[in-house]
């Protein structure tokens, strides 16, 4: 970058200062604030530092992380030692050599993690679901909705939807309705005719969807002011939607099942002790299930599952009744064609 | 003056926007045109595909209706405040910021609770028995207008409150003393002097409303798109230098709507001295 | 303005554009109250359970005093060299005027997240990443062209020759102008001032790069917003209305008492 240029000569005078005294033992990990910050703060920070007698600093960087870390690697001044990969971010990752590998023979030398848990830039810290969720008290008499195709029945089930303001996904669930197969599902949308296909089910609906919504907490809300009666959201809120005296219901039939990740960017300072945070963040069912309390989005630990009740199990995306009839969100699909189909998309939408 | 003092005060606001604002800026077109090598495909892309020149015009024109919303409603305001006893203004100011306190998630939500299906309007005209089902009020452009007129109106008011009291209400006096009625003397005398900061005020909302996204988003429908909701997916997808023509066309066209707001308002000021209102 | 008044139609207009922009108060103070885990209007039952959270959170009120600081420094920091600026500007040859409002002007619409990254950039070369005073220098920058507009606006309407005839009495180019140019610009300055304070107090996106380890509270509200708005949001926004009410009622008591102490 030029700008770089222009910033050298204010950057000598700081480099005659000496380059900044490394400070000893400090992990620097940046991921998601608000609850998930304090959750990780609560469980998993303390047992790393308990394991290692390393401190932390835990930094929340939103949206424009992948920005940052492409940035500081530019300017050889890497400040991260391990980072959450969201699921969409993950494959901009990979394209633009932003990662490091994971050495697995350093992080799980007795291979207890699944295979599913494992890939070559970053580990599986989450599970999570874009589902329907209907509110049962607005549906009619006796009435719940099953499937995506439900959600297009305007006769059966009236009243205002929403679904989210981004083909990720939402092209699938369209595609769903109109009766393709989930397994088949990213070959029809990967094709110009299943593209068509997937607007026009989606013109179906335009009339019917008031608002499209921008972040998960404005679907959560919009459900919780009624002003849609279903939606499509991320699972995780709404138990609290639910204590909260709203009758919501999770329709696991069709939802994406996406996983997010915890990963090394490239040039990290301490890449070894990362792999020791790693494997404290995705490797402790002791410490999971306290995070899966307050979040419902699991990990691979091994013998998650036998630390939870029922209850609490059936309220997961990885549980098996529930991950079989999800399909899986190919992310790398997405990143391959975002560009082309947004733009669409977005002209769809000011039609 | 001569001309050394006046470099002298320029120096502090010229280093802060050479090394904060310039530098960026400039690093910006570069990358607009250099992808490494010089290029022009990303201009030809935000040209061949309809939907971001569509989203552009969409972003200019709601916010020029809410820069000209802005300025109707906010310059009597200021007028009034204007006329109060010197500390009565303090206070009808301090009641004009009070919502700044506020974040914009909030007043936005705000709006909700009034214009939604359950809302108080709704619920009102339903009391009234003016309306069967829930009017859809909310996810309209009618509600981002709203919302967004709330939001910067203070601006615009304390910016025409700025300029007026610059002025010398002798010379109001002077053209009611020359047989001026009341409407005539703040047409003919007022209105003019003041004319240059409403115009500020005006051309500041403006320039805010351009980098809108969060209240458009939550409050409007589909077609409520800002330029900055698609300029940010692009800087998340890493698509630096489509993200910098983008900001490159966008900082274009609103440096044009500035002249032409500027000249428009120059020619209206002329109209008005010389004809009245 | 003496010898004029409002008439009884401009003051009824002007309490209705107030109900208009503070009627979100009136729905934030019952919200903030409430005990629901989202934002509910009205709510069905009251309780302290937000005020407690923010309180008891001592991330939220770090935020909370964080961007206090940064845009109490940054408001100074524009004040100061916008106001320098506008004079300057408005005392310059007639020609240069247009020119030099314009460059002042422009940089508002770059959007922000060019700014951030430009100032990331040098923050990360000169290590200064996490650093409060290098965000107040940030959102300084981007405060300072609307300090330029509204005070070069208003020194455009003082009459040069008062000033010029202070000069001529006797004062020297300082205390003329503290004397003659100065008293009339306070109310445009303070209206720079208060723009750019909220112009600091507001900003997420530059805040979002700099700050490495502690958070702003725009930062704050924000990062819970892919999972909720939580009322946590309403809590701090009644707070900060109830307690800018009181400083203020504080100031103008203390002011009528200092006028009555000060009368014979």
């Amino acid at each position: 970058m030029n700008y770089t240029r222009f910033v050298l000569h204010a950057a000598i005078a700081a480099s005659l200062a000496g380059p900044a005294a490394a400070e000893d033992k400090v992990l620097t990990i940046a991921g998601s604030g608000g609850v998930v910050k304090e959750i990780t703060e609560k469980v998993f920070i303390p047992a790393f530092e308990e394991d290692t007698g390393w401190t932390t600093k835990f930094i929340a960087a939103e949206s424009n992380i992948m920005l940052e870390v492409r940035t500081m690697l530019a300017s050889g001044n890497m400040l991260y030692d391990a980072m959450e990969v969201s699921a969409s971010n993950y494959p901009i990752g990979v394209q633009e050599g932003l990662l490091a590998p994971i050495d697995y023979a350093l992080l799980d030398p007795d291979n207890q993690l699944p295979d599913k848990a494992k890939k070559e830039f970053g580990v599986v810290a989450a599970a999570y679901s874009t589902v329907l969720v209907q509110r049962l008290d607005k549906t009619p008499e006796g009435k719940k909705m099953q499937s995506w195709a439900d959600f297009w029945d305007v006769e059966t089930f009236p009243g205002p939807r929403s679904l989210n303001r981004q083909p990720q996904y939402t092209m699938e669930f369209a595609l769903l309705a109109d009766g393709v197969a989930k397994e088949d599902l990213y070959d029809v949308l990967g094709t110009d005719e299943g593209l068509d296909r997937a607007f026009a089910k989606l013109d179906e609906i335009k009339p019917y969807i008031p608002v499209w919504w921008t972040s998960g907490a404005q679907s959560v809300q919009l459900l919780s002011d009624g002003e849609v009666f279903y939606s499509s959201t991320y699972n995780g809120r709404v138990t609290k939607l639910q204590e909260s005296g709203i009758p919501a219901e999770i329709v696991w039939n069709g939802g994406a099942l996406h996983t997010s990740y915890v990963g090394i960017p490239k040039n990290a300072p301490n890449y070894k002790e990362a792999h020791d945070w790693i494997r404290v963040r995705t490797m402790r069912p002791d410490l999971e299930i306290q995070y899966v309390r307050q979040l419902p989005y699991p990990n691979f630990a091994p013998g998650l599952f036998d630390e939870m009740s029922e209850e609490v199990a059936r309220n997961m995306p990885t549980y098996p009744a529930n991950a079989e009839v999800q399909f899986v969100a190919y992310d790398e699909f997405w990143a391959a064609n975002i560009d082309r189909i947004r733009e669409r998309f977005d002209e769809w939408l000011l039609e | 003056m001569k001309l050394r003092p006046i470099l002298w005060l320029l120096l502090p606001a010229a280093v802060l926007l050479a090394g904060f604002i310039l530098a960026p800026s400039l690093d910006l077109f570069r990358a607009s045109l250099f992808d490494p090598d010089f290029t022009m495909q990303h201009f030809q892309r935000l040209v061949d595909r309809g939907v971001y020149l569509d989203v552009m015009w969409r972003t200019i024109r709601v916010s020029l209706i809410v820069a000209v919303l802005c300025t109707v409603i906010g310059y009597p305001v200021a007028f009034f405040i204007n006329l109060q006893p010197s500390r009565r203004q303090t206070l009808l100011l301090f009641l004009i910021l009070i919502p700044m306190w506020m974040s914009i998630l909030i007043r936005t939500y705000a709006w909700i609770v009034v214009l939604g299906r359950d809302g108080l309007v709704n619920q009102a005209l339903a009391a009234l028995g003016l309306a069967q089902e829930p009017v859809q009020m909310l996810f309209t452009s009618g509600a981002v207008l709203a919302a967004m007129v709330q939001i910067l109106l203070p601006i615009q008011i304390l910016t025409c409150y700025a300029a007026m009291t610059e002025i010398d209400f002798d010379l109001i006096r002077a053209a009611r003393v020359l047989g001026a009625r009341p409407r005539q003397a703040i047409a003919r005398v007022f209105v003019p002097l003041s004319l240059d900061g409403t115009l500020t005020g005006l051309v500041i909302v403006f320039m805010l409303s351009m980098g809108f996204f969060i209240t458009p988003a939550l409050l409007g429908g589909r077609q409520d798109t800002m330029i900055a909701n698609l300029i940010e997916f692009q800087v998340q997808r890493l698509n630096w230098s489509f993200a910098a023509a983008l900001g490159v066309v966008l900082l274009v066209l609103t440096v044009a709507m500035i002249v032409l707001l500027r000249g428009a308002g120059r020619l209206l000021a002329r109209r008005v001295l010389k004809g009245g209102l | 303005m003496q010898g004029l008044k409002a008439s009884w139609g401009l003051t009824a207009y002007f309490w209705l554009i107030v109900i208009y922009m503070i009627f979100p108060v009136l729905i934030v103070i019952p919200v903030s109250f409430g005990n629901s885990e989202f934002l509910r209007f009205p709510p069905e039952s009251f309780g302290l359970r937000w005020y407690r959270a923010y309180v008891s959170d001592p991330v939220w009120v770090a935020a909370t005093v964080t961007s206090f600081r940064v845009a109490v420094l940054s408001t100074v920091i524009a004040t100061t060299a916008g106001t320098l600026a506008g004079l300057a500007i408005s005392r310059s040859p007639r020609r240069a005027q247009g020119p030099l409002t314009y460059a002042a002007t422009v940089p508002i619409v770059i959007p922000h997240i060019f700014i951030a990254l430009g100032v990331f950039i040098l923050a990360l070369r000169l290590k200064l990443t996490d650093n409060e005073v290098a965000l107040a220098f940030a959102h300084a920058a981007v405060a300072m062209p609307f300090v330029v507009l509204i005070t070069s606006a208003a020194i455009r309407q003082i009459d040069p020759t008062i000033e010029r005839a202070a000069r001529v009495l006797g004062a020297g180019p300082v205390r003329a102008f503290r004397v003659a140019t100065l008293p009339p610009l306070i109310p445009a300055v303070v209206a720079a001032a208060i723009f750019a304070f909220f112009v600091s107090f507001d900003e997420l996106i530059i805040a979002q790069f700099l700050m490495k380890g502690s958070e702003t509270l725009p930062m704050r509200i924000w990062a819970d917003l892919r999972l909720d708005i939580s009322p946590v949001v309403a809590a701090v926004s009644g707070l900060l209305i109830v307690v800018t009410t009181i400083a203020m009622a504080c100031a103008e008591t203390l002011r009528r008492r200092a006028l009555r102490t000060l009368a014979p």
